[in-house]
């Protein structure tokens, strides 16, 4: 019987959704294919995600658990991946598209002469292999990639699926793993978090996106507040990302990252295509824009024509009252 | 690569590009950049290396022009179907017995987004590597980059030789000046056939193929809502909760 394996990513001590969105489109897949639907969770706590993974239908979960994963590295997590491949064989091993993945994915492929397609909107099994949907040009157009091998690596844009739990008690089989120093190619020195408690925007079911319309400390405790009512992450269009206004780890749209929450609200954003490449999956778009032609509208589904100053005070006070 | 930003056309589930122009990924031009900056600051020399048809040596010189020291130009036909592990194992079998301090390249090609090659190549060569740098410095002989990763900025030291990809917002690529364009007119590109890197032809068949091309579902614009702004701010509020159901 062939396995599916999904990669579970953690972070920040807790399990992403999106990778759990994964192992949900892992599990139909299995289901529908009869193979065993698997998952792996490499991390210094590892063991403590069992509970959580196995709620969406992984019939067995590898561990690989070591002090070593504590934070992203690269060599560690290449060899544990390289090392799970060995073991558990998998014909197709699926991950979410995070950084941590994209920092290992083409180096996995190449060491384990996997075919590999990246950063995919949909994939199905087909003879053979992997038949998946991606969007490219600027995510103007989508292609269909196939990728024919007995090993299919392929990473999902967060947000492609919705969670689907199915509760199966899992086999547990952890992974002997061990790195010497001596194996470290790199060292890792520091991290610098981003500031205060942010809600990472690949997880987050709310986004409200700041763009050049907010222009001041006025503006930002306009977006802050509403966030916060929202319950929402922070995001930010490149403007304001490199003019320091936000931090890069906010910058949404083609370079910054893809998200596709429930909500996304842009604010004094005027939709350049880099911008709505990063966002256009989003469930629902609201946009607050004083320009009437601003792209933003095209891909709107409410659509504020007014100043961002006047509009928001408002704005706010009724979710407030709508929330309570 | 082509042009993402020329018109585009999909015929039949064919992508038809209606300017036939290759132009310099914004991502390798970054690395480009970041090159100059190291060589500004500590010396050495800057090669640029290019995997593409004879019309690619427009985009080569474009990054002599920028000030790149030297080139070399890998000739492909344009009608192979490479994917990114083709590639990789092209630029690879180049590398393998050169000398140098830092391979870098793009993080992804903005075309495909696929961000493989990068990882793929370093390990090929047994490399150290990191992805998606926002920041380059040179400390004791090593690489000292900083990777945006998921929850923060990573500082990661990487002895040389090393390689490292390159995310946009690490710089703004310097426009080629006049003296720039002119100088690069005498600087050597080398011209390469794939052949004469002894690759075996079958190791370079691709994995993956794309089979076609198609619309992406189109988001139809919803309704736009003017007037005095309180009365729309709080109609659109109240539509959230009860129309969109997303409060």
């Amino acid at each position: 019987m062939s396995t599916i394996l999904t990669y579970i990513a953690i972070s920040d001590g807790k399990l992403k959704r999106s990778s759990l969105e994964v192992l949900s489109h892992c599990k139909s897949l299995a289901d529908a294919s009869g193979a065993s639907c698997e998952a792996v969770v490499i991390d210094a706590k590892a063991s403590s995600f069992v509970d959580g993974i196995q709620k969406y239908g992984a019939s067995k979960v590898h561990v690989v658990e070591d002090p070593i994963f504590k934070n992203h590295m690269n060599t560690p997590l290449l060899k544990a991946l390289s090392k799970v491949m060995g073991s558990v064989n998998p014909s197709v091993f699926a991950f979410a598209s995070t950084e941590g993945t994209k920092d290992v994915l083409g180096a996995l492929a190449a060491n384990q002469n996997a075919a590999v397609i990246a950063d995919v909107a949909s994939f199905e099994l087909i003879d053979g292999g992997v038949k998946a949907k991606r969007p490219v040009m600027a995510a103007k157009i989508m292609n269909n990639t196939e990728a024919k091998s007995d090993k299919v690596l392929v990473s999902v844009r967060s947000g492609s699926y919705d969670l689907n739990e199915s509760p199966e008690s899992a086999e547990v089989v952890n992974i002997d793993f061990s790195m010497d120093d001596s194996e470290m190619k790199s060292t890792l020195r520091e991290i610098i978090s981003a500031s205060g408690d942010t809600i990472d925007l690949n997880e987050a079911e709310a986004i409200v996106a700041a763009g050049r319309g907010v222009k001041d400390e006025e503006g930002k405790a306009l977006i802050s507040e509403l966030a916060s009512v929202l319950k929402a992450g922070i995001g930010a269009s490149r403007a304001l990302t490199e003019s320091g206004v936000y931090d890069p780890s906010l910058q949404i749209g083609q370079t910054g990252k893809v998200v596709s929450p429930q909500l996304y609200i842009a604010v004094g954003i005027s939709g350049a295509i880099q911008h709505v490449a990063g966002m256009a999956n989003s469930k629902v778009i609201v946009a607050i824009n004083k320009d009437p032609d601003a792209p933003i509208f095209e891909v709107a589904d409410y659509g504020i024509v007014g100043d961002l100053y006047k509009v928001l005070p408002p704005f706010i006070e009724e979710i407030k009252k709508i929330k309570s | 690569m082509p042009d993402v930003y020329a018109p585009l056309q999909i015929k039949e589930g064919e992508l038809i590009m209606d300017a036939d122009r290759m132009v310099l990924n914004a991502y390798d031009a970054s690395a480009v950049e970041e090159a100059l900056v190291l060589k500004e600051k500590h010396g050495g020399e800057v090669e640029v290396v290019c995997i593409g048809p004879s019309k690619a040596s427009e985009t080569i010189r474009k990054a002599l022009a920028m000030g790149a020291d030297k080139a070399t130009h890998i000739l492909a036909s344009g009608d192979e179907e490479y994917d990114s592990a083709s590639y990789a194992k092209i630029l690879s079998a180049f590398f393998k017995d050169k000398e140098y301090d830092v391979i870098g390249l793009g993080k992804q090609s903005q075309d495909t987004d696929s961000g493989l090659t990068g990882s793929m190549v370093a390990e090929h060569l047994s490399l150290p590597y990191t992805t998606n740098a926002v920041g380059l410095e040179v400390e004791n002989g090593n690489l000292v980059v900083k990777r945006q990763g998921d929850s923060g900025q990573e500082m990661i030291e990487l002895p040389t030789p090393c390689a490292v990809t390159c995310s946009n917002d690490m710089n703004d690529p310097r426009i080629p000046n006049l003296k720039g364009i002119m100088a690069s007119k005498r600087k050597p590109i080398d011209q390469v056939e794939i052949s004469s890197l002894g690759i075996d032809e079958a190791e370079l068949q691709a994995d993956t193929k794309v089979t076609s091309y198609e619309e992406k579902p189109a988001r139809q614009a919803g309704k736009k809502y003017e007037g005095e702004a309180e009365e729309v701010a709080r109609e659109v509020a109240q539509l959230l909760d009860t129309e969109a159901n997303v409060l």
